[in-house]
């Protein structure tokens, strides 16, 4: 994964911001921008150990524009107000057409809005809430199976990975390959060609491998390791 | 003197011979009665008596309830056929035999059910020997009958009573007790009660109404016999003149008695005026009883309803989230309510189209009110406040433990207090779309997937197929089953039998009954799996 190259700045240390930073840390990126406009919260951001951390009035284009952003970066907008996140998104997207912008809305009505201003990615606070009631009321197993890629209870997980050259895979159907005896499930691909769209294996995907494809498998932490060691090999190995 | 002994000592001889008996008799009761209070075939006879006469949620008692209605109808309509025609034998029979003897039976086990003497007798008893005091008889029987008693003069056991009654046909005039037949169709129906629950709220106004009325009625009826005596050959008794003064005052005016006198004519002008206000006075009280109740009314036909269910939600709170939670599902194919203390949000709701009553969750009354032992009932505490959230989750568990409990809560450092609390599920809408947050940062291709996923709405829905006893799949090995055929993943099993989840089953594993399997695909192809492997074999 690409976790060095790509940049992540985040507006806004407020009660999501909050929770967002501390998540993005414990998952080992360290190397994010944090911006805050209020003196309270960038202090706390200070206080909670996050040395890059910058105070300004993000309603003030100009301040927008001196922060060095490149066309990696994500573009998070966390601010707690609901009007200044649309007002940011908004400023964000007119600045830097190009980049990511992703945001967290805290009510049904900010949720379209923040659409209309242009952010990439919306994450409605309760929709994901709602959910994830129903699913515990309608799937209460599957939802425990898919607890765990959050929590990591059960030590099961989603990785992408990247078919490499002189793989044994190289110009294999996918319909020919038992992921099952590696332990591991295959459940779809990502197409490079169409804008790093995701296709499941369920739409009736039939598809010959090529080196640089990527593949999403679900598996065990360990089995994907050891799978992505094997895959390396030119020639498949009798038994694992 | 001796003759004196001789009567003392004959007396003395019988009163030791009748305590024998007595004591004998006694000791007979209470072996009966303990008997039968350990038998327990009468225990589950009584139960299940009771149940088919009382248990509204008993499917038999439907049945029964039918059946009754029937009688009671053919009953009432020999009653108005016979006016007119001679009754043919067989309908006699019936009538006379067959109705009143199923309404006597009727009344009789209704009676049994309505309070328990064995048990008052035993209780007596075992007080007795461990307070090393006499048993008594009478004063065990006395409480036992009065309970029966206090059975009996419950308006519905009067009714009861006097339904059976028709059938002694030396006396025509019972006949007439045949509507009484009519008016145990009141047990059937909700409104009576209500109806009368109501007006006995507005009792004291009603009350004075009647006193009112009845002083007026009797100043006019006194008023025109004396005036009119005499004069009027219509008015021959005090009798009649209180009918007069009745059917005046009602502003009903027969007409058959009529005043003569200029006198009694203003009389008849007064109380015709008394009338007309206290009619429209007693219309008003009785309306605005009914406004006034019309709400509660609602409410308890919607809890009634819900109660009869197997399995329903209570939904504390009608907010952001609660809103959401109904925007998931397209048709909405479960029950439930909405409560919420303020009535503004409850207007929203059922604004929006959902049932929802103002209450206050965090009471024991609220909570009290839903049918806990017979459904499956789980609360979602959704408001604002944590510390109502904890209390209505402490409430609910406090009702019964077997309520599930899915608790929203504002922050992770609260998290331990819902667990303390019994809380089943506790959510926490903040951490939960951080992380989904920080996914979308971090694998920006993957969240798509991962979100399709969790939310179920794309081409990758993970969902749950029950190994049905008489399904397709019961008693087939994972590798028998077609996944690809329907364009399925399997994903894992929840082996029932040994309460554990296996990722990425085996080929070999065997689906046995309540197995669950976890599979994701599309939408459509999970419900055609569901259909084709739940379908019965032929």
């Amino acid at each position: 994964m690409n976790k060095g190259k790509m940049g992540i700045i985040l507006f806004g240390y407020g009660k999501f911001g909050r929770n967002v930073a501390r998540t993005l840390k414990k998952e080992g990126i360290e190397s994010m921008l944090l911006i805050e406009s209020d003196t309270e919260n960038y202090n706390k951001a200070i206080e909670d150990g996050f040395d890059n951390v910058k105070l300004m009035d993000v309603t003030d284009d100009a301040n927008l524009e001196e922060i060095a952003v490149t066309e990696e970066d994500q573009l998070v907008c966390l601010m707690d107000d609901d009007h200044l996140n649309v007002f940011l998104v908004l400023s964000l997207k007119a600045l830097y057409p190009n980049n990511n912008v992703l945001a967290l809305s805290d009510s049904i009505y900010a949720t379209s809005k923040l659409k209309m201003a242009g952010a990439d990615r919306v994450i409605d606070l309760y929709s994901v809430s709602a959910n994830r009631i129903y699913n515990i009321l309608r799937k209460p197993i599957a939802t425990r199976f898919l607890d765990g890629f959050t929590d990591g209870n059960h030590g099961y997980n989603f990785r992408q990975i990247r078919i490499p050259e002189n793989s044994f895979l190289h110009e294999k159907r996918l319909d020919d390959i038992d992921f099952r005896r590696y332990g591991i499930i295959f459940i779809g691909m990502i197409d490079v060609e169409l804008a790093n769209s995701f296709i499941f294996v369920t739409t009736g995907l039939e598809h010959k491998l090529d080196a640089g494809d990527i593949i999403v498998c679900i598996g065990h932490c360990e089995d994907l390791d050891r799978f992505e060691e094997i895959i390396k090999e030119p020639e498949e190995e009798c038994r694992i | 003197m001796l003759r004196f002994r001789s009567i003392l000592s004959i007396f003395e001889k019988y009163r030791q011979k009748s305590k024998r008996f007595i004591d004998s008799v006694k000791h007979r009761l209470i072996t009966w009665a303990v008997k039968l209070d350990n038998s327990r075939k009468q225990k589950e006879l009584r139960k299940r008596v009771e149940d088919i006469l009382n248990n509204p949620s008993n499917p038999k008692k439907r049945y029964l309830d039918i059946f009754i209605i029937v009688l009671i109808i053919s009953s009432v309509f020999i009653m108005i056929y016979e006016v007119k025609h001679p009754l043919p034998l067989w309908m006699d029979i019936y009538d006379i035999y067959f109705v009143s003897l199923i309404f006597l039976i009727e009344y009789i086990l209704r009676l049994w059910i309505s309070s328990d003497m064995t048990s008052e007798f035993v209780e007596e008893y075992n007080k007795a020997t461990f307070l090393g005091r006499e048993f008594k008889v009478l004063p065990a029987l006395a409480r036992g009958l009065k309970k029966k008693l206090e059975f009996m003069i419950t308006p519905a056991a009067i009714i009861d009573l006097l339904a059976i009654l028709p059938a002694y046909r030396p006396l025509r005039v019972l006949r007439i007790f045949v509507l009484f037949r009519f008016l145990k169709l009141l047990r059937y129906t909700r409104s009576i009660n209500q109806f009368v629950e109501v007006l006995s709220n507005k009792r004291f106004e009603l009350l004075t109404l009647l006193l009112l009325l009845l002083f007026v009625m009797m100043t006019g009826a006194i008023a025109i016999y004396v005036l009119e005596d005499m004069r009027n050959p219509d008015i021959k008794s005090m009798f009649d003149a209180i009918y007069w003064s009745l059917v005046t005052i009602s502003t009903v005016g027969y007409g058959d008695i009529s005043p003569v006198s200029d006198m009694g004519r203003v009389i008849a002008m007064i109380i015709i005026l008394f009338g007309i206000a206290m009619i429209s006075f007693a219309t008003s009280v009785i309306v605005s009883a009914f406004s006034e109740k019309l709400h509660t009314l609602k409410e308890e036909r919607i809890i009634d309803e819900i109660n009869k269910s197997e399995e329903f939600l209570i939904i504390c709170g009608y907010g952001q989230m609660s809103k959401m939670f109904f925007r998931q599902f397209s048709k909405i194919d479960f029950k439930y309510i909405i409560l919420d203390k303020n009535p503004e949000r409850v207007k929203e709701a059922l604004h929006d189209g959902y049932d929802a009553i103002v209450d206050d969750a965090s009471r024991h009354e609220t909570l009290a009110r839903f049918d806990t032992n017979n459904s499956r009932v789980t609360v979602m505490c959704m408001t604002h406040d944590d510390v109502e959230n904890i209390y209505i989750t402490l409430n609910a568990k406090n009702i019964s433990p077997k309520i599930k409990v899915i608790a929203r809560a504002g922050s992770e450092n609260i998290v331990n207090k819902y667990r303390r609390a019994g809380a089943d599920h506790i959510l926490l809408p903040n951490e939960t779309a951080s992380t989904m947050m920080a996914v979308a940062i971090m694998r920006p291709t993957m969240y798509k997937a991962i979100d399709a996923i969790f939310s179920g709405k794309n081409v990758a829905m993970l969902d749950e197929v029950i190994v049905h006893s008489h399904g397709h799949l019961l008693g087939k090995k994972i590798k028998d089953i077609d996944f690809k055929h329907f364009k399925l993943i399997p994903i894992g099993i929840q082996k029932q039998n040994e309460k554990r989840f296996i990722f990425n089953p085996d080929p070999e594993i065997v689906l046995e009954h309540r197995d669950v399997l976890l599979v994701m695909g599309d939408k459509r192809s999970i419900s055609y799996f569901i259909e084709i492997s739940c379908k019965d074999r032929c």
